[in-house]
């Protein structure tokens, strides 16, 4: 087993990449030096290698297929101006309307480098409910505090009911688990 | 932990032991995020990154800070050396000190976790810790998260998750990485096979600082390629398979380098301590190799030694931290002459 990079042959190559292209299946293994060498942030030339075929418009695959991925690619996204064609050359998007904008071509691009197109981790707003209970209840004990420190005690009521309907709701949460 | 210092030089995670020590010396956590309604950082003008700095900055004192102390840094206010000496103990990547405009790093207690302001992405959380803790490093990660996103609104799409600038990292956002040191598999030459491995396996190997460092001394960082399609959970599960196959392939190299004749290890050893202890001038990737060899050689039993964390010392010795100790004006010579001082220091040879 060679443990060189295939570009100088003298380095151990660390960059381990794997090219499709129409014809065949070849592996490359680089150095970093040689892989920087060939772009600038590895990031997004670790896609740009994985997937040359795709992100230079699927040169070599059957003449239909590439007609009916063209005019995904000469499209520009309307809210940040990024054009698929800059993505295909730098590896990043403009911003998160690119995602719609180039959903096409991007999708085969996500589907073969990450071997899925769906979410199945983290969603937004998933912080847990009790979480967010405790942090308010916290704010209002601080204002329950500076209110009576200040003597204004109608204001202090409403907060201490306040209070109490957390904590209620606290207790609900903890005993539905999250 | 008990802090050596009030501020201390290199974050504790850097010469502690965790699980795994001293094949893992220490796992890394990392979640991209993008504020909605902004350009990513890339396509930004001056006035969009000011405006996501701002958001995030406050955020995280908000958010995050409220309980401990956070420091936070203007990339652009930092000198080029102190820059460098961030980059050198693994606390930013190489674009944070080549293009600082409208970046930030907002740095947790004892420089275990981080948040990158404006680098790649707008939202880049970043928590080590020594040793192999994947989840414990995702779920520290997780919490940071958690608290950013009750103050701001990040994009995110219901089919593919987190919107990254480079649909690399889409969905979970979440890098986690590995710090291995794996001498015997270099020194036997069966590092190919387990890098080949790797690859098939869905995982990027690269050298100690990453992106566009070469391999020093036997360092090599194993990270997760995907993103999408996979809980973090999955993900955490994954990097632990991997990173114990990996260091049960290391195991297997040292028995054979122990008992193969051909390898000559104490040979190997004696020399590269022989050099460590008489060189008058080392060159970093030279002193890195060289106190590689020397720790197989302690950790195989064939020399004793004062006991000295590779990562730990590596950082000490890099270009930037020598540098800050013998001035601005330090030329190369210098610093490769303060490092030959500076390793008989740490080794106490
Ligand atoms: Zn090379
Ligand atoms: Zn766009």
């Amino acid at each position: 087993m060679n443990i060189f990079c295939d570009e100088c042959k003298k380095n151990i190559a660390t960059v381990f990449l794997t090219k499709v292209s129409a014809t065949e299946v070849s592996k490359v293994q680089l150095c970093e030096e040689c892989a920087k060498r060939m772009e600038e942030t590895t990031e997004a030339a670790n896609l740009l290698a994985f997937l040359p075929h795709i992100l230079a418009g699927l040169q070599g695959v059957d003449e239909d297929v590439v007609e009916e991925v063209l005019p995904g690619e000469l499209s520009v996204c309307d809210i940040c101006g990024t054009s698929y064609n800059d993505f295909s050359k730098m590896g990043y998007l403009g911003c998160a309307d690119c995602y719609q904008a180039f959903a096409e071509p991007l999708g085969m691009v996500i589907a073969e480098f990450q071997g899925s197109e769906e979410h199945r981790g983290k969603v937004p707003g998933n912080a847990s409910e009790g979480a967010l209970l405790r942090r308010r209840l916290v704010e209002l004990e601080r204002n329950l505090a500076r209110q009576i420190s200040q003597e204004q005690y109608e204001a202090a009521a409403a907060v201490r009911d306040q209070i109490r309907e957390i904590q209620g709701r606290i207790e609900g949460a903890s005993s539905n688990g999250r | 932990m008990a802090a050596r210092s009030p501020v201390p030089t290199a974050g504790d995670w850097l010469g502690s032991k965790g699980p795994g020590y001293p094949l893992v010396l220490s796992s890394r956590a990392r979640l991209a995020r993008n504020l909605e309604g902004l350009p990513f950082p890339g396509a930004s003008d001056e006035e969009e990154l000011e405006r996501a700095r701002g958001m995030v900055l406050e955020s995280v004192s908000r958010g995050v800070a409220e309980e401990r102390d956070w420091e936070i840094l203007f990339a652009e206010e930092l000198r080029r050396d102190e820059l460098g000496i961030m980059a050198e103990e693994h606390l930013t990547g190489p674009s944070f000190c080549e293009e600082p405009a409208a970046k930030a790093m907002a740095l947790g207690p004892g420089k275990a976790a981080g948040v990158l302001v404006n680098d790649e992405d707008h939202v880049r959380i970043r928590v080590m810790m020594p040793g192999a803790q994947f989840m414990k490093a995702w779920s520290e990660a997780d919490t940071i998260d958690n608290r950013l996103e009750r103050e701001v609104r990040y994009s995110f799409d219901h089919q593919l998750g987190y919107l990254t600038a480079c649909p690399s990292n889409v969905g979970t956002g979440l890098r986690l990485s590995a710090m291995m040191h794996l001498p015997a598999l270099v020194v036997t030459g069966d590092i190919g096979k387990t890098i080949a491995a790797l690859g098939q396996a869905g995982m990027y190997v690269r050298g100690l600082y990453g992106e566009g460092s070469g391999v020093a001394g036997n360092l090599f960082q194993v990270s997760n390629r995907r993103t999408l399609g996979r809980s973090e959970e999955e993900i955490v599960t994954e990097m632990d398979t991997v990173v114990a196959q990996v260091a049960g392939n290391e195991k297997t190299a040292r028995k054979v380098l122990t008992r193969g004749p051909g390898l000559d290890l104490a040979d190997r050893v004696y020399r590269a301590l022989g050099i460590l202890e008489r060189a008058r001038k080392l060159g970093f990737n030279e002193c890195l190799e060289l106190l590689s060899m020397v720790r197989l050689g302690v950790e195989l039993e064939v020399l004793t030694l004062r006991d000295f964390n590779l990562l730990e010392v590596g950082a000490a010795v890099a270009p930037y931290h020598l540098g800050e100790a013998l001035g601005v004006e330090a030329a190369g010579e210098d610093v490769d002459r303060e490092r030959a001082v500076e390793v008989r220091r740490w080794l106490d040879l």
